[in-house]
């Protein structure tokens, strides 16, 4: 048995699920300030009598989120080595920045070393001002790490907490690296304390059995993974709805995925079954980051949104309007034109349909109801096509993935959210697809929390010609043969990420896909002196069967 | 608060590196040429730096390259899509501009195009289509753009570019390069300055081996940027070949990523076609990175290759006073411009000859051209050429001819009996017309 919970912005939900099945759910409200008690709370309610039958937790936390939100991160000290290229100083984001010398170049081929002298002032200076977590950088550390792990060997001792570039992600992207770094150091002491807490609160609950938390890419990760890498438990809300989606409603093909709320709604896209990842990592508090997740996007639209007429049409969202007329509200919301056509029941039919004159003095209120919804149908269809449009023209570098580039071809619609079933026939209208508004969708994303699998991401860059290899993500750097060649980095590959799921505790190992295989002869002087390999390979978001 | 700089000019960026095309294995057209420059240009996190867009390519159309081109025996026979997919990143970067997506673009591409001619054969100089070329009548034709500039700043001669535009009066080409006594395709003199129509309208700026920053500065400051001023064209195109650079393995230039840097800075192009450049670990990623901040009108003071040491370059003062002499000579054809016309309307019909070397698969094309003046306009062009046993006989309507030329252009092309092994051609840029028989 499995028990799921997802901490959302007002409530929490927990589901207590065996296999597939439904056993048992609770929700609870949330205060933001006591998270790990409102955690205990809940699996209290759903801890199954005999806990040895209980084989995982799975937490979607807003921890890190809050954290984010309310600016209560730690101060973190930032060395970076930028070497040859943008001027990085728009990276110094706090005081605590210093850039170092030396660099290291596009091949991983080290240029020169950093001054430690400079590395020791600035470590000097963090440390007086009472900086206890510390970030290391430097560009191009997922070819060659040597200069990150030989800043924080020289440091070793001096701060409870160091965060290294190319542990985080093994993408390249140097801002996104620096960003991503600094946010793992700045949540690293507050996830300590969480993980604690709700340790010490499964111990009095007598519950043993493994905890994993919810990341933002549709996966999970054990707990302890989490407290060296808090930052991948960043917007895991998005994650847990999908996932739900996905486990509600199982989907082979292209689909459209919506949670409509009260006040936007996500939308996310499933490619043969599979939610869709970011090329790259997630936006958290304006910076771009290299922590993975899923493709999603948010619109300001929602069954409390805002609307005025604007000419022949509606102008819905982007700010709520507080509650619908029909419930006492005092500005009409999509919620009062889903009342007017029978298709919600909550609230006062007549202040409904007010709402609607309100809005179109002329016209009945069914049909202007009817109008609404369309519009707001149709805001949702074009925000959808636009995502699939901006998909599609992500960037490819080889002639053959230019000319068989595939558009995704969403085949159905799946909907969960307060609104969800009201909309269900307008937006399979709009759409032209089927559209799907699963049982049990409201506690979707505790469901999704609790059926969510392990995810892995690993990257092989391996220089026969330098005989070098990098494997990032295991901080491995490491020497190789001349005939090093695909097959055995893929068998490399595949072996690291085994190693890499098995420490996490996962028994039955999923299938690896290689989401990248470039192999490029290196030639110089019309020889070849080598061969350069590229991999990256990943265990994709999906659901646990068992 | 901003966590990404945001550049003053919006810029698209076109990168295509094609990692699956070369012309063979071991060539420096192969697969990895731009593998270090992607490599540098995505660790630097230009995709999320704000105004800076990345676009993909699209594949040029086959009436693309006959607006342009005079293929034997077809553009369809000769080309395969890698080509369409090259030429397509500049029609693409062309867009962006003309559509006020950003403000310039520069397309990253390969195969580069400024070594083919208008007739074409095969492959010269690892280019078979000219990518500028097709752009310029691309634009010309979806935008009606009249006059355009194209400087040429990659150490060989752009042959290609200057023969396809020698008689029109509407382009300016520029090209700055190694002097073609001692590299290929060895041509770009000084007295190459113009087909009849044209004089004084292409300015080659032959310069000698090693010049470095000192150099090309000057070049610029003295003559490319007051030319432009003089000309006043509508769009500035850059055919930005990084084959100066100090570190190339098939020149013998001194020229830096600082000095691409700033040559862009001065001479602001709405759009840059990438064409040479082999030094694809110890330049390329460098002197991109350079152009790119310099177009999008970023800091680019920090992008100096790892052995960049400007006192390693320092300029002799006689070879300083060599290139003040080739200035001087270059500032004269340009004022001098369209006095041969004159000359030339009196014969009405002049005649050129010449020998096309194709050193790729090494044999030779035979070409003769008519050009067929007029006083109201550059006049229809007459081509016969000869390659590979094939032979071409084409009538060219430019796009700013008149009415009157375009109809004896026409009817010429229709009176033209069929021949044995001929393609009889009308290229006829007006109506965008590409007939043969």
């Amino acid at each position: 048995m499995i028990i799921g919970i997802d901490v959302g912005g007002t409530h929490a939900d927990g589901v207590l699920l065996d296999g597939t099945r439904l056993v048992a759910k609770h929700k609870v409200n949330v205060d933001q300030r006591h998270l790990s008690d409102i955690i205990i709370t809940l699996l209290q309610a759903l801890v199954p009598k005999d806990r040895h039958r209980l084989n995982r937790i799975h937490l979607s936390s807003t921890l890190c989120t809050n954290a984010i939100v309310t600016g209560s991160l730690d101060p973190v000290g930032m060395l970076i080595q930028a070497g040859p290229g943008m001027n990085p100083e728009f990276l110094a984001q706090s005081d605590a920045t210093c850039f170092l010398d030396g660099s290291i170049d596009h091949r991983g081929h080290i240029i020169c070393d950093p001054d430690l002298h400079k590395v020791d002032t600035a470590a000097k200076a963090m440390q007086q001002s009472g900086i206890d977590s510390i970030g290391i950088v430097t560009k191009f550390s997922y070819r060659n790490n040597s200069h990150e792990k030989y800043i924080a060997e020289h440091l070793a001792g001096r701060f409870a907490h160091v965060s290294m570039g190319h542990r985080i992600s093994g993408l390249p992207n140097f801002p996104r690296r620096v960003y991503s770094t600094w946010l793992n150091a700045a949540l690293k002491s507050q996830f300590c304390h969480f993980k604690e807490a709700i340790e010490h609160g499964l111990a009095h609950l007598d519950i043993t059995c493994p905890c994993h938390i919810l990341k933002a890419d549709g996966g999970t990760i054990p707990f302890s993974r989490a407290s060296e890498f808090p930052c991948e438990s960043v917007h895991s809300g998005p994650s847990a709805s999908v996932m739900g989606c996905l486990a509600l409603c199982a989907q082979k093909g292209d689909a459209i995925l919506l949670d409509i709320g009260g006040t936007t709604t996500d939308i996310s896209l499933l490619v043969d079954g599979t939610p869709l990842l970011e090329p790259y990592g997630i936006r958290i508090a304006g910076r771009p980051t290299l922590i993975r997740a899923l493709n999603t996007i948010s619109i300001g639209l929602g069954g409390d949104s805002a609307v005025s007429r604007e000419g022949s049409t509606f102008r819905i969202g982007p700010e709520r309007q507080g509650p619908p007329m029909s419930q006492g509200g005092t500005g009409p919301t999509p919620t009062d034109a889903m009342v007017v056509l029978g298709r919600l029941q909550i609230g006062s039919v007549e202040k409904a349909a007010a709402a609607m004159t309100a809005l179109c003095p002329q016209e009945a209120p069914e049909r202007t109801a009817t109008r609404l919804l369309e519009t707001f149908a149709e805001r949702i269809r074009q925000a959808a096509t636009a995502m699939i449009e901006e998909v599609f023209s992500r960037p490819v570098y080889t002639v053959s993935a230019l000319l068989h580039r595939r558009k995704i071809s969403p085949e159905q619609i799946v909907a969960i959210g307060g609104p969800a079933a009201a909309l269900e026939s307008l937006l399979s209208r709009q759409f032209g697809l089927p559209c799907t508004v699963p049982a049990d969708y409201e506690v979707a994303n505790a469901i999704g929390a609790a059926r969510t699998r392990l995810t892995v991401q690993a990257s092989l860059y391996a220089d026969t010609a330098d005989g070098q290899l990098s494997i990032p993500e295991i901080s491995c750097l490491e020497r190789i043969p001349s005939g090093f060649g695909m097959p055995e980095a893929e068998k490399r590959l595949k072996q690291v990420i085994f190693g890499m799921v098995s420490e996490m505790g996962m028994v039955e190992i999923p299938e690896i896909d290689f989401l990248e295989r470039l192999e490029m002869n290196v030639v110089r002087g019309f020889e070849t002196s080598g061969k350069i390999l590229n991999l990256k390979a990943q265990i994709r978001p999906g659901l646990a069967t068992t | 608060m901003s966590f990404m700089p945001c550049a003053p000019h919006k810029t698209a960026l076109i990168l295509f590196p094609a990692f699956d095309w070369c012309i063979s294995p071991t060539h420096p057209e192969r697969e990895e040429r731009l593998l270090y420059t992607r490599d540098q240009l995505i660790e630097e996190g230009l995709e999320d730096v704000e105004n800076i867009v990345f676009f993909n390519p699209e594949l040029a159309s086959f009436q693309d390259i006959d607006r342009v081109h005079l293929c034997v025996p077809s553009s369809q026979k000769l080309l395969t899509e890698s080509h369409l997919i090259s030429a397509g990143g500049t029609l693409r970067a062309a867009r962006a501009v003309m559509d006020k997506e950003a403000e310039k673009a520069f397309a990253i591409v390969r195969p580069p195009g400024h070594h083919a001619m208008q007739t074409v054969f095969g492959d010269r100089g690892f280019c078979i289509i000219n990518i500028e070329a097709i752009m310029v009548e691309y634009i010309r034709r979806h935008y009606g753009v009249r006059k355009i500039a194209i400087v040429d700043t990659d150490c060989h001669h752009g042959d290609g570019t200057q023969d396809i535009f020698y008689n029109d009066p509407d382009t300016l080409f520029i090209s700055l390069h190694q002097d073609g006594r001692t590299l290929f395709p060895g041509s770009g003199f000084l007295h190459e300055s113009g087909g009849p129509a044209a004089d004084g309208y292409t300015i080659n700026i032959p310069l000698p081996p090693h010049t470095g920053e000192e150099g090309f500065d000057m070049v610029m400051e003295r003559v490319v940027m007051p030319v432009l001023d003089e000309f006043q064209p509508e769009l500035i195109i850059n055919s930005a070949g990084q084959d100066n650079h100090y570190s190339d393995p098939i020149t013998n230039m001194n020229f830096t990523a600082q000095g691409y840097a700033r040559l862009n800075k001065l001479l602001n192009p709405d759009i840059c076609v990438l064409e040479g450049g082999y030094s694809i670990e110890g330049a390329l990623p460098y002197t991109n990175l350079g152009i790119i901040l310099a177009m999008a009108g970023m800091d680019f003071s920090h992008v100096k290759e790892p052995d960049y040491d400007p006192a390693r370059f320092a300029q002799p003062k006689d070879m300083t006073r060599y290139i003040e002499g080739i200035c001087a000579k270059a500032l004269e054809v340009f004022a001098k411009r369209g006095t041969g016309k004159k000359e030339a309307l009196r014969q009405k019909i002049v005649r050129e000859e010449k020998q096309i070397f194709y050193d790729t698969t090494g044999f030779h094309v035979d070409e003769a051209r008519s050009y067929h003046l007029c006083p109201d306009c550059p006049g229809y062009t007459e081509i016969k050429a000869s390659g590979l046993r094939n032979h071409i006989h084409a009538f060219t309507v430019p796009f700013n001819a008149c009415p009157k030329c375009q109809q004896t252009a026409r009817d010429s092309f229709s009176t033209t009996k069929p021949a044995a092994q001929t393609i009889i051609a009308l290229q006829d840029r007006i109506e965008d017309i590409y007939e043969t028989k």
